[in-house]
């Protein structure tokens, strides 16, 4: 969203009227798309090819500094690859991914559902309160979560005191690593649900208002009709926001970072963002590091190429 | 339907650019860098936690703006939690600050890497043999001097006489254990030992007979939680854990005062300096009990195996070093002169904190809680000399595996996975 599409001429751009004379239609485009471009290489491009140079070089604490960096090949690789850590975290962290995916957009869906049906006045203050869980930056949310399920302090505890007949004061959410990941989880689903759910909502209220009514007349159930007609008509967006929330949870970082400083055994619950800042930023292994970015940059990419070939072929029918 | 699929894959794309751009960009202070020549210049110096008094940060910045007319220092408080991380990004960025303090055990990972300016040339300036020699070992790396001792610490054994009551203050480690067993009820813990405490687990290791990590003769590490008597020390760990504390299993030893002013504990193993706190009012910005425990508060240096010693205790403190990419090295150096003189050193000797000159031990106040800290100074250790260190400690794997111990786990078990992992990273 930061790159806008509308860009004023370049400054430095070429005029036209040179250009004009050789291909001027396939120039112009590219014309206009220059300055996000330039904005990419320098955001997005530069730090991946730096990224992929640092991932076959022997690169530590000191060579920040200036001592001259080792070229290794693809020694960093084949450690990593070799490395049963890697594979757990990776493992762990699709794990995740696929709980929090299918949470998010079921209960996305279900609020979308919601915002339909609902009056006006209800629909604004869920609307509120959805954009609030939305705006909220995740370490501050993160922060009053950790405090939610505080062991000694925290309102959780003492609520599931108050209701039942056994203490739960003490009790931590995050030493066991199931317990931590819902906890997790809970925290990840809760701030993707308004994302979903705006989205959703938007596609459905752009579904015909007349095709439901001849699949009402027709004797269409309501479970039929919202899986007959009003799934398949938003089935593009689904397909959009479930790649989109695969990435961003396979990525997720903070919530797992803040929980880990909070409570819970490190070794037990790191996703793959919060290994490679372990090997990277907290132990100097920075060639290491860049290794397992390149590697799970190509994973990510794996994902999101099946389901954009998908939406490409479907654009073309 | 093909305007929707159109908006949906555009918004996809949009957000998968900004999802890509927003990478971590972390650190990265925004404060204006100095501007070049020496007059003029604006030295900055990161001092980590609320452990420096303020008269002791008054006293330099005043000095140094003084003896440097033009100049200006600034302080910037720094967090403990994740100060290798932020140090290596913050060191190695053209905006680096000028003068950084850093903890005694992480000292090597940065003057291995060439993170500070070497100090040969103001050591004799810095105080020379005066400074306290542990320290300087730890600021020293392959014979060249480029961290000063700050001011060190270790840990004692605090209580509140209105809670201990007519129970005898424990001669051995073992009495130790078995006082803070009997006294602990369930509202009230007999010691508080929360899960991440591993400055407070090792002196049960060493004790035993057990070590951390030692360099064999082909100069690799050794671990030795899982020896005979690391395993020992980590059993008495988990006692402790399991059966007289009630503190957070994974929690860590961070604001110690609260449990210890909530009445929810009967001994405090903490810093000397922890004191100040504790005794701060209960209307105080970081507010303490000075009415209530804190009002007959007392404290030993924890035990020894036998009676009548004390314990091999963690010997804590911190360094100060000059930034090798400070644009103004030499009046960094000035700086770090100021917090190295006997003026400033003795504000810190009077706030119970041990001084880096062995001279000064004199202006420590003479009172129980100073003695009893002398006293257990006196047989503190450091970790292992490896540059490598700090990486175990950025890890968190010791408290990953007290963690698991304080949960009832099987101890050897845990040890020797403890073990693999540190001489992995040590040797690695």
């Amino acid at each position: 969203m930061s790159t806008s599409t509308l860009p004023a001429a370049p400054p430095g751009a070429p005029a036209p009227r040179a250009t004009r004379a050789i291909t001027p239609a396939r120039l112009l485009p590219w014309l206009f798309l220059a300055p996000s471009l330039a904005v990419l290489a320098a955001i997005t491009g530069y730090p991946l090819v730096r990224m992929l140079w640092l991932s076959v070089h022997e690169y530590e604490r000191a060579q920040l500094l200036g001592v001259p960096a080792r070229f290794v090949g693809l020694d960093n690789y084949t450690a990593t690859l070799t490395d049963a850590r890697f594979w757990t975290v990776t493992a762990r962290s699709f794990a995740f991914m696929v709980v929090c995916v299918v949470l998010t957009i079921t209960l996305g869906t279900l609020v979308a559902l919601l915002l339909m049906k609902l009056g006006k006045a209800m629909r604004l203050v869920l609307s509120v309160g959805l954009l609030l869980a939305w705006a909220m930056p995740p370490l501050a949310a993160m922060l009053v979560w950790g405090w939610m399920f505080d062991s000694q302090y925290g309102v959780v505890n003492h609520l599931l005191t108050r209701l039942g007949s056994t203490s739960w004061m003490g009790h931590s959410w995050l030493i066991d690593p199931a317990s931590f990941f819902a906890v997790a989880t809970l925290v990840v689903v809760w701030g993707a649900i308004p994302f979903v759910a705006f989205t959703l909502y938007a596609g459905f209220t752009q579904v015909p208002g007349e095709v439901i009514e001849a699949a009402q007349l027709d004797g269409a159930s309501a479970r039929q009709r919202f899986f007959g007609v009003q799934v398949p008509y938003v089935r593009s967006i689904y397909v959009v926001l479930i790649v989109l929330s695969m990435i961003w949870d396979l990525k997720v970082f903070t919530q797992v970072f803040v929980l880990q400083g909070i409570g819970g055994i490190k070794s037990e619950t790191s996703t793959l963002g919060v290994y490679i800042y372990e090997m990277g930023m907290a132990q100097g292994h920075y060639g290491a590091a860049s290794a397992i970015a390149v590697i799970f940059t190509v994973l990510m990419l794996v994902i999101s190429a099946y389901y954009v070939r998908a939406t490409v072929k479907e654009e073309e029918l | 339907m093909k305007i929707l699929r159109f908006g949906a894959a555009g918004l996809a794309a949009a957000l998968l650019l900004t999802a890509c751009s927003s990478g971590d960009t972390a650190g990265g202070d925004s404060t204006g860098g100095s501007s070049g020549g020496s007059d003029g210049a604006e030295i900055r110096v990161w001092l980590v936690g609320t452990d420096t008094p303020d008269k002791a940060r008054d006293y330099l910045k005043t000095t140094f703006e003084d003896e440097n007319p033009g100049s200006t220092l600034t302080i910037e408080e720094q967090s403990w939690t994740g100060l290798v991380d932020k140090l290596t990004t913050a060191l190695s960025s053209s905006d680096s600050p000028d003068v950084v303090e850093v903890g005694n055990t992480q000292a090597a990972t940065f003057t291995s890497a060439g993170f500070f300016a070497p100090l040969d040339d103001v050591e004799a300036d810095l105080g020379g043999d005066d400074l306290l020699p542990g320290f300087v070992k730890a600021g020293t790396w392959e014979g060249t001097f480029y961290a000063a001792p700050y001011y060190a610490g270790s840990r004692i054994v605090f209580y509140s006489q209105q809670l201990l009551g007519g129970t005898a203050v424990p001669a051995t480690l073992d009495e130790y254990v078995s006082t803070a067993e009997q006294i602990t009820t369930p509202e009230r813990s007999g010691v508080w030992f929360p899960g991440q405490d591993w400055y407070n687990a090792l002196p049960f290791v060493w004790e035993n007979g057990g070590f951390i990590a030692e360099p064999e003769d082909d100069g690799t590490w050794k671990a030795g939680f899982s020896s005979e008597g690391g395993i020992a020390g980590l059993e008495q760990v988990q006692q402790l854990m399991t059966t007289a504390s009630n503190a957070p299993k994974d929690g860590d030893e961070s604001e110690l005062q609260v449990p210890f002013c909530a009445g929810q504990t009967t001994f405090l193993s903490a810093p000397n300096w922890l004191r100040g706190s504790i005794q701060a009012a209960a209307d105080a910005e970081i507010p303490g009990c000075a009415d209530t425990y804190g009002s007959d508060l007392h404290a030993f240096p924890l035990p020894g195996k036998k009676a009548g010693t004390t314990a091999k205790v963690f010997a804590g403190g911190s360094n100060v070093a000059v930034a090798t990419k400070s644009k103004n090295v030499d009046l960094a150096k000035k700086a770090l002169t100021i917090m190295l003189s006997d003026e400033y050193q003795t504000i810190l000797a009077e706030n119970s904190m041990i001084p880096a000159k062995k001279s000064l031990a004199s202006a420590l106040p003479d009172d129980e809680f100073t003695q009893a800290s002398a006293a257990a100074a006196a047989n503190a250790e450091l970790t292992p000399a490896s540059p490598k260190w700090g990486d175990v400690e950025a890890q968190r794997v010791i408290q990953d595996a007290l963690v698991q111990i304080a949960q009832g786990g099987d101890v050897p078990t845990i040890a020797k996975e403890l073990d693999a992992t540190i001489e992995s990273i040590l040797n690695g």
